[in-house]
């Protein structure tokens, strides 16, 4: 069970660099959806469509409150009950009543961020709701009772021999580490699961407000089973995956699975608009939508406000190459990777995930594969500065901070701070450590600008 | 609606890609003549038997089963096809039953050629305003990388998919 | 033609050599210079961690150092020039004068193989080298600068070498400035895996623009007794002349 906490990132991440089967299992994950997306991004025009969906975005952003109103006036009209949750809490419970007066025991449980954010699942087991995950890759964590470690394949960290030893153990089925047949077993329990459950929760990737539909982009099929087998269907949705209409739809198609797992599209696209109605033969006969704020409204106000456009893809953190160095648990929370850095600083505040903003070499890598054009460096470095002004930089860097302003602009000072390192370099040198004062080389004894003329 | 050679190439092409298997058929005779290719002789097979394809396809001899629940194959006409993809669109439009498309293990959708449409954007502009309770858009078998980025092909949904263009 | 050479920090303190290699690489092209004696850092330490007075503190100062002359002003680091052309305007948008000042030196502003090869057209001239030679291509210098081709134009020109391109040349090498030292596990780990791609090529030598990279390739390569030799772009021109 992981207990990391953002507070804790830099232990966490010193433990995973050790970890040799994560790091080589990262390694193989961004690798190769690096290399797919960029083999996938070849048939199209990925420039024009990252403006284009660029500004569908803002424009949804920029008038959020009108989107979210016609968006559930028209999801009402067509037959699907629309809840407001302001917070993780309010989501959880509604969900939470919605079954109990259903009567329901078992749920069957498509792939969603946002109730890992709300801790969903712990809530509703504690209510006493039996919830089975569906998703293979959240199925597999379910059982090892871990939480995801990338938005769009959570077990990524995990290889198939600690996958063949978990469904031995837990399934009691013969051991293999055949992903053909890991995956067989699955359908085989899960198809029971779909049959048999009272109702079916998932996420949605996007909400379009002129139908008040709700669209879901799957591969496996528990999607589609889940929103469409059990009567009662729930969704559970943050207010900003609103897009306009069916028409903005193409585009958001185009860059969504290639920016995600390099696939020009993925094998289900499922357009939900309403519940069952007279003359319908597929359809959950009762939906719910809870659309989630849980901290969004504010950061809408904020300076950081274009994380909002963040359709969770996952090519920020397959190009990290601090990502790719130490995989999703280090950061201590629901998002990781360079929309993780943004969105959790900002939903749970500085206290409690500051160091979270050095975890980042600011490359600038994912502001180059965002699909949105999400300008991640930048915010990544809004939020240093937020960091220091709201007072959770170390004394010692501010002290470190307010000397070298000082020195930059003497330039006696400067070449004085330079002569005493070179003086007392080993004792710096033990100061730092071998990780810092190690792998710089000595300086040199005529310092450059003493050379010039 | 008038569709092109090279649409339905295009069409043929990139579901192919997506490890869907791909067929012509010029009428009625070689539609059955697939079918007894692909379906086995004692497979269960669900057909909704509404429009005239799938009655066509039905008479060749499957061994029909009243519900999609119990069968082994589906085989029923879809509502429309995209090229630029390669997908297949199934709707609950007129009662369908879109689950057919979903809980057996092999799908075999018929699709009229003047129903493919270039690009997804023709294909959306195509459709009323308000789309129906379920519209679901497929391109191939069901699929999953999920352990180690391996691909393997039939997780939830069907293990197979064959399209037959008539 | 007379410029304003800006040495950097780094350069200063620990690789002096490159600066050398610098100013022969003038010489031999008739590049008059002067080295604004006022001059100590961009200021990026500070920009980096989120220290925005500090940072404007610098920024002022490198104003004043290298303002009043409309010299180009050539610096051998990309992440330096990066500072000073996309940074400093922003960092005074609010200040009319300020920001004019800070955009009449931003404008000025070269990375030194951007001038090399766009104003000097030095790739055209007569180089030679040896050995097999990798590339590494830093982020800012890539990303923010754009200065894709400029340095291996360079590497091409030296009649001799064998280019030998690294796969992921444009892949982080985790310095990142105070990062090395804030996330030093994470930086080593992230620097195995460049020195890993660096062997990997079969170059007897890396190069690259930006001393900090070079730096942390370096002790990479060190730590796996690799005897990759690591050179600032600088040096393999200068040594090429």
């Amino acid at each position: 069970m992981n207990r990391q906490t953002s507070l804790d990132f830099r232990t966490n991440a010193a433990s995973a660099i050790k970890d040799a089967a994560l790091r080589k299992a990262m390694r193989n994950a961004t690798d190769t959806f690096g290399t797919k997306r960029t083999v996938a991004m070849e048939s199209v025009d990925f420039s024009a469509l990252r403006e284009k969906a660029s500004a569908i975005r803002m424009e949804v952003l920029d008038n959020l409150p009108a989107y979210i109103a016609h968006f559930t006036t028209q999801a009402t009209q067509a037959g699907a009950n629309v809840h407001r949750a302001a917070d993780a809490a309010a989501a959880n419970s509604i969900i939470a009543d919605i079954l109990r007066s259903n009567n329901v025991r078992m749920v069957a449980k498509g792939k969603s961020m946002i109730s890992e954010e709300t801790h969903l699942n712990a809530h509703l087991e504690k209510e006493g709701f039996e919830i089975v995950e569906t998703d293979l890759g959240e199925y597999i964590i379910q059982l090892e009772g871990e939480t995801p470690s990338h938005i769009i394949v959570p077990a990524i960290h995990k290889n198939r021999q600690q996958v063949g030893r978990l469904f031995a153990d837990r399934l009691g089925v013969d051991y293999s580490e055949d992903p053909q047949v890991l995956t067989k077993i699955a359908r085989r329990v899960l198809r029971e699961k779909f049959l048999t459950a009272d109702a079916g929760i998932s996420g949605a990737n996007f909400a379009l407000a002129d139908s008040g539909s709700l669209v879901i982009f799957t591969n496996e099929g528990n999607g589609r089973m889940v929103t469409s087998v059990p009567p009662l269907h729930i969704a559970i949705l943050s207010i900003e995956k609103i897009l306009p209409s069916l028409a903005d739809l193409p585009t958001f198609m185009r860059l969504l699975p290639r920016s995600a797992t390099g696939q020009m599209i993925t094998s289900y696209v499922s357009i939900l608009t309403g519940n069952r109605k007279a003359g319908d033969a597929t359809g959950a006969r009762e939906l719910h939508i809870v659309l989630l704020d849980n901290g969004r409204s504010g950061i809408l106000k904020g300076d950081c406000r274009e994380i909002l456009k963040c359709i969770r893809c996952g090519a920020c953190m397959n190009v990290c190459p601090v990502y790719r160095t130490v995989g999703g648990h280090a950061y201590g929370w629901t998002y990781p990777g360079p929309m993780g850095i943004v969105l959790t600083t900002l939903l749970t505040g500085m206290a409690a995930s500051h160091p979270l903003v050095d975890a980042s070499t600011l490359c600038g890598a994912c502001n180059d594969a965002c699909p949105v054009k999400v300008p991640l460096q930048e915010m990544i470095l809004r939020q240093r500065i937020r960091r220091v002004s709201e007072g959770f930089s170390p004394a010692s860097v501010s002290m470190g901070m307010h000397l070298f302003g000082l020195a930059v602009k003497s330039p006696l000072l400067f070449s004085t701070g330079e002569r005493l390192a070179g003086r007392f370099w080993s004792v710096l040198r033990s100061a730092g450590g071998e990780n810092v004062a190690g792998r710089l080389p000595l300086p040199t004894k005529l310092p450059f600008s003493r050379r010039m003329p | 609606m008038s569709v092109t050679d090279a649409t339905i190439a295009l069409f043929l092409e990139n579901a192919a890609k997506s490890a869907a298997v791909v067929h012509r058929a010029a009428g009625a005779a070689k539609l059955r003549s697939i079918l007894s290719e692909i379906v086995a002789q004692d497979a269960d097979v669900f057909c909704p038997c509404v429009t005239e394809l799938e009655q066509a396809a039905a008479a060749g001899g499957v061994r029909l089963v009243p519900g999609y629940a119990s069968a082994r194959v589906t085989v029923e006409e879809v509502s429309a096809a995209i090229a630029e993809t390669g997908s297949i669109v199934c709707t609950s439009s007129g009662g369908k039953a879109v689950q057919a498309s979903l809980l057996p293990a092999h799908h075999v959708a018929l699709v009229p050629r003047d129903r493919i449409f270039a690009t997804l954007d023709d294909y959306f502009a195509g459709q009323a305003a308000a789309p129906p309770t379920n519209l679901t858009i497929i391109t191939g078998p069901s699929r999953t990388a999920d352990i180690e980025l391996n691909l393997v092909i039939g997780v939830h949904g069907p293990e197979r998919l064959d399209i037959i263009v008539v | 033609m007379h410029v304003q050479l800006f040495g950097t920090c780094l350069v200063n303190t620990f690789f002096p050599g490159v600066g050398e290699a610098v100013v022969r690489i003038f010489n031999r092209f008739g590049v008059e210079f002067s080295f604004p004696k006022e001059q100590t850092c961009c200021g990026q330490p500070a920009y980096n961690a989120g220290y925005i007075p500090e940072a404007k503190g610098a920024a002022e100062h490198f104003i004043s150092a290298f303002g009043g002359s409309n010299d180009l002003i050539v610096t051998p680091s990309g992440s330096c020039a990066a500072m000073v052309k996309h940074h400093y305007p922003e960092l005074f948008r609010d200040d009319p004068v300020k920001l004019q000042a800070a955009e009449q030196v931003a404008g000025r502003v070269y990375e030194l193989s951007q001038f090399l090869v766009n104003v000097l057209k030095v790739h055209e001239t007569d180089l030679t080298g040896s050995g097999r030679v990798t590339y590494h291509s830093s982020c800012h210098l890539t990303r923010t600068l754009g200065a894709t081709q400029e340095p291996l134009a360079l590497i091409q020109a030296l009649r001799g070498v064998e280019f030998v391109p690294m796969p992921d040349a444009t892949r982080c090498c985790g310095f990142g400035g105070l990062f090395m030292a804030k996330l030093p596990e994470i930086s080593m780990a992230i620097a195995d895996d460049k020195a890993e791609s660096i062997i990997a090529t079969g170059a007897d030598t890396v190069t690259g623009c930006d001393c900090g990279c070079l730096m942390n390739i370096a002790d990479a390569l060190g730590k796996r007794g690799s005897s990759v030799k690591v050179k600032h772009i600088a040096e393999l021109v200068a040594e090429g002349l």
